[in-house]
């Protein structure tokens, strides 16, 4: 046989069997939805299934990202999340209001994205969570006093590191997934990534499906998102946890402790994308997609990871100590 | 050797390090791929703008485009002289003409036999870099050069943001969204004078710019 071929199997054969099954079943999903949209884009032509066709481009991409991240060497899925990580913080760099004397400071932030994911890669708890918070918050404002501009020193100095925690120390927790370690549980870092994903994904579909069904008009915060509801809201997180209690056989948790991981997801991804709404909104950003490249690719994705992936990770760090 | 080694060059290193780390957009460039020849015409703010047109380039224009960059600047060290003249396949001119250089063909003269010569050209109206997000008037060179070649057409640029990545008198690059917006190719009418040939070149570059982009030009604060 083959010897490409005979990797390629042994590869396959290492996957364990529930993450097999849940990728059969995205991607099942991803090529069902794909096919029907492009039926139905041949026959009525309109704008709903053009932006339809569009979204579900993007969710093959993540898919395929997601399953290199939790089945390839986990090299690729540092790389990879490395990237993502570095590109946000260019896109929330390029929109901020900061000032020519920043460039050195802006400079050092690329420079610490590698090392931040060098740490989490290797999995040095002390160093990934002090790096960013401590050092990189005292190095920060004192590279801008070396530059001698004292003007609106103050709105950069809050605004970069702020940046810095946003887009490279949050999703960085994502690679330390792969670090922590369960009695009798084999799926490892991969179960827990996908967990986490999954349920942040579903959780936004959920919001959305209930705020059409039940049709209330109590808005939560309507001058910075419209069309959130209570009602959509509660009912959107009580699914999220049902599901989370489904989809357990991913991780090592009880059933109480995934309905308050999924009930937390759940109010995270909420509260991460009011968060990046609202400075969309400061910034005067309303079309984000074509004000800037690629800003409504990563960013508008991640928005409702952001918050809730180093919640998550804290509460299942916890909970590995327990076990 | 330098016909291969540049395509590559460019195609395999530079375009991908300008837009996965830089973030450099490059927009509408696929009108690009059916012109012959050709003068681009783009606004200027940084060192970086010469770069990252030639990189938008299809392969088969790389060497056949020269920039047309001021001969004091670009002459001043070796390293900067080899690289400009090599790698970006620049042309250099006299921005000053005074008694010495009184005897050599001027530049217009000089561009003019470049482009019977079937070679397109790269310039920067503007003359210098000027203030990030001011577009300063355009030099009548590029309409002469126009008027002088009946049929051939200008393909304006603009260029957002490139002002924050490289700023004048700034050696540190760093990375921010920026974008290269190419227009569509205008052959200007031959009939027209050399002051309505410029006044077409700067609207087209102009009508490029939109106003929400405007903060992307400069940083917002100083």
């Amino acid at each position: 046989m083959n010897p490409d071929f005979q990797n390629m199997l042994k590869w396959y054969n290492a996957i364990p069997e529930e993450i097999k099954l849940v990728f059969f079943f995205v991607f099942a999903l991803l090529v069902l939805t794909s096919i029907t949209l492009f039926i139905f884009d041949r026959i009525f032509h309109n704008k709903i299934t053009k932006e339809l066709i569009q979204r579900t481009n993007s969710w093959w991409k993540i898919a395929i990202g997601v399953f290199i991240i939790g089945t390839f060497p986990r090299i690729y899925g540092t790389v990879i999340v490395a990237f993502i990580s570095y590109s946000t913080l260019r896109e929330m760099l390029s929109i901020s209001p900061l000032r020519a004397s920043d460039r050195l400071a802006i400079f050092l932030c690329y420079v610490a994205v590698p090392i931040q994911f060098y740490l989490a890669h290797v999995g040095f708890y002390n160093g990934f969570i002090i790096f960013i918070t401590l050092i990189m918050f005292m190095l920060i404002p004192i590279i801008l006093v070396l530059s001698g501009n004292t003007r609106g020193i103050g709105r950069s100095m809050s605004i970069i590191p702020a940046i810095l925690i946003v887009t490279v120390y949050m999703p960085s927790h994502l690679m330390m997934l792969f670090h922590l370690e369960f009695k009798d549980f084999l799926l490892g870092g991969t179960g827990l990534l996908l967990y986490v994903i999954i349920l942040t994904s579903f959780n936004d579909i959920f919001q959305y499906t209930w705020e059409k069904l039940l049709g209330d008009k109590k808005e939560i915060m309507p001058k910075i998102i419209p069309n959130r509801t209570f009602g959509g809201f509660t009912l959107g997180v009580m699914t999220t946890a049902g599901l989370a209690v489904l989809i357990r056989f991913l991780t090592p948790f009880t059933m109480w402790q995934a309905v308050l991981l999924g009930t937390t997801i759940g109010i995270c991804g909420f509260f991460g994308d009011v968060l990046l709404s609202a400075i969309k909104r400061d910034l005067k950003i309303r079309d984000t997609g074509s004000v800037l490249p690629g800003l409504g690719g990563f960013l508008d994705r991640l928005d409702s990871l952001i918050i809730a992936i180093p919640i998550y990770y804290h509460i299942i760090r916890y909970i590995a100590q327990l076990s | 050797m330098k016909r291969i080694l540049i395509p590559i060059f460019y195609t395999l290193l530079v375009r991908p390090w300008l837009k996965y780390i830089i973030g450099v957009r490059f927009e509408n460039v696929k009108g690009l791929r059916e012109a012959k020849q050709f003068i681009i015409i783009a606004n200027h703010n940084s060192h970086f703008d010469t770069v990252s047109i030639m990189a938008s380039l299809p392969p088969k224009h790389f060497l056949n485009t020269h920039p047309v960059a001021a001969g004091d600047y670009f002459s001043k060290t070796k390293v900067l002289d080899w690289v400009s003249k090599n790698i970006l396949n620049t042309i250099h001119i006299n921005r000053k003409r005074d008694a010495s250089t009184g005897n050599q063909p001027s530049t217009i003269d000089v561009l003019n036999g470049l482009l019977k010569q079937g070679k397109s050209l790269l310039l920067f109206p503007e003359g210098s870099r000027g203030e990030p997000g001011v577009m300063s008037d355009f030099k009548s060179g590029i309409a002469v050069l126009l008027k002088r070649n009946p049929g051939l057409p200008f393909i304006p640029v603009y260029l957002v943001g490139f002002g924050r990545v490289l700023p004048k008198e700034k050696t540190l690059i760093i990375a921010l969204n920026c974008k290269v917006r190419y227009g569509e190719p205008i052959v200007p009418d031959p009939n027209k004078s050399v002051d309505e040939i410029l006044e077409l070149t700067q609207a087209a570059v102009k009508s490029l710019r939109k106003r929400d982009e405007r903060r992307y030009d400069k940083f917002a604060f100083d």
